[in-house]
């Protein structure tokens, strides 16, 4: 008589020299999975405590390491932070500065989504696509900051150097260039049939799910919570411009594509307002050499490509911090994947996987 | 029609046969660095040097190791400045925090290495056999 059993299947990469290293232990019954269980911690560097033995402006590079894709947002996440905490005011044009960058790796980000996406599917050439225009984002961070991922570019005060023309010029191309380019990816992924029979009623999460979970950004957008800390902090010079909230509706593994594709749309629209109005002006305040913030402590939160990424810095009034949690959008966001796989294929489960869009470098931390 | 999105992305994919060639053919052919390009082994200048050291305290990841003579004069000389590449995480702070502007980056980025050795060199070594080479 034939015996059935449910059995342990970890799906990798696990491989030290791999760079995001998640290992999910699925439990499978045939091929329909029962539960998933991420296993972290491969990736582990202690970035918080690395944090407490360096000064506030050494700290800054570090964060380029959290989330590798969208290193901007990481500096200005902690740079803000710092700010509030030592009250140093930002001149505008390096405000201005700052969401062009934010925003345009916002866009980059995405695009390692769509591409690592449709590569998990199957459509290798999908990649290749996202990836090239990804490419052109690069190039601009090469031209500003003459670093492609890891920019260390906005700093305590402002920014590392200003905007040259060139800069401004190119992204001006690119933002013109994004309609085509979207275009040419609904042309070529969301309406083939095999993508949308993958995507569609598939790892669903309801709104009170997503809320439960504590999930943030993109992912709980997707399942038609309006929370985007762009619009309901203000904070930066994010207040002075226009721009919508796509939303979604049924929370599955296909709206949380289209979300991000609408985010594109709506971060050109952003760096487009902030190109026609970018004020003049110096570009880093005037910050002291050594930078001792007052006792206290302070927590400011920003709108990463993956959610609510916040740094909570405590300081006791010496140069270097004395104690940084960062609450990281992906760790948090991760915790739904076992919901999102029960009762799917273990096909989905790459889907689902790919669909939260966790970046293991901010998971580990 | 079930099918006509899959058609509509194989024309995607054909237009692409005709297109402009997004790539190069890297090592005949190299992209220019941009001029704050960030990256290669620092280029020191010992003439400009001061031997203030405010480079290696600025950096993050104690990546600068330095060694610094005084004379009769009470005047400074650098004499290693031994850079390790392996602790680098080419943040620009080391540079940006020279008074004198005596260290660059050489922009050169084909520096991959098989031992472990080769990730430490002396700049001060380096710029030496540079101006002999040049002289």
């Amino acid at each position: 008589m034939a015996q059935t059993e449910k059995y342990v299947l970890n799906m990798g990469p696990q491989h030290p020299s791999t760079h995001g290293v998640l290992q999910v232990q699925v439990e499978l019954d045939g091929e329909n999975i029962v539960g998933a269980k991420p296993v972290m911690g491969y990736l582990h560097r202690g970035i918080e405590k690395l944090m407490e033995s360096r000064t506030y402006v050494q700290c800054v590079p570090f964060t380029d390491r959290l989330d590798y894709v969208s290193a901007m947002n990481n500096n200005l996440g902690f740079c803000m932070a710092v700010e509030k905490l030592a009250g140093i005011e930002v001149p505008e044009r390096a405000e201005y500065i700052r969401v062009i960058c934010a925003e345009l790796n916002r866009i980059a980000s995405h695009h390692v989504f769509i591409g690592s996406l449709t590569n998990d599917l199957g459509s290798a050439t999908g990649m290749i696509y996202a990836f090239r225009d990804r490419e052109k984002i690069l190039d601009l961070f090469n031209i500003i900051c003459g670093a492609r991922m890891t920019a260390h570019y906005i700093r305590i005060g402002g920014v590392a150097a200003d905007a040259q023309d060139e800069f401004l010029r190119d992204t001006q191309k690119f933002i013109d260039y994004v309609p085509e380019m979207l275009d040419e990816y609904n042309k070529l992924f969301s309406g083939n049939e095999i993508f949308q029979a993958r995507m569609k009623k598939t790892s669903i999460i309801t709104k009170e799910m997503a809320l439960k979970f504590g999930m943030s950004g993109p992912n709980i957008r997707a399942s038609g919570v309006d929370y985007d800390i762009r619009k309901i902090d203000k904070y930066g010079a994010y207040g002075k411009f226009d721009f919508d909230v796509p939303l979604g509706k049924r929370g599955d593994n296909w709206d949380r594509y289209m979300i991000r594709m609408k985010e594109i749309a709506e971060s050109a629209k952003i760096i487009q307002q902030a190109l026609d109005n970018m004020p003049e002006g110096p570009y880093m305040a005037k910050v002291p050499k050594v930078l001792r913030p007052p006792k206290g402590d302070a927590y400011h939160r920003v709108e990463n490509t993956r959610g609510e990424l916040g740094f909570y810095i405590v300081s006791d009034g010496s140069t270097k911090p004395y104690r940084v949690h960062i609450r990281r959008p992906s760790f948090v966001n991760l915790q739904a994947l076992d919901t999102m796989c029960k009762g799917m294929l273990l096909a989905d489960a790459v889907t689902a996987f790919a669909t939260i869009d966790p970046l293991m470098g901010e998971v580990d931390c | 029609m079930w099918g006509k999105g899959l058609i509509t992305g194989m024309k995607v994919t054909w237009g692409h046969w005709f297109g402009k060639k997004e790539t190069v053919y890297y090592p005949e052919e190299k992209l220019p660095m941009t001029e704050r390009f960030r990256g290669g082994h620092l280029a020191f200048d010992e003439e400009k040097c001061i031997g203030c050291k405010l480079c290696a305290i600025s950096c993050p990841n104690a990546a600068l190791d330095l060694t610094v003579s005084v004379d009769e004069n009470k005047k400074r000389h650098m004499e290693s400045y031994v850079h390790r590449i392996g602790r680098c995480m080419y943040c620009d702070l080391c540079i940006e925090a020279c008074p004198t502007k005596a260290i660059t980056w050489d922009k050169n980025y084909e520096f991959a290495s098989y031992f472990k050795e080769d990730m430490t060199y002396d700049a001060l070594v380096e710029a030496r056999n540079r101006r002999g080479n040049n002289e």
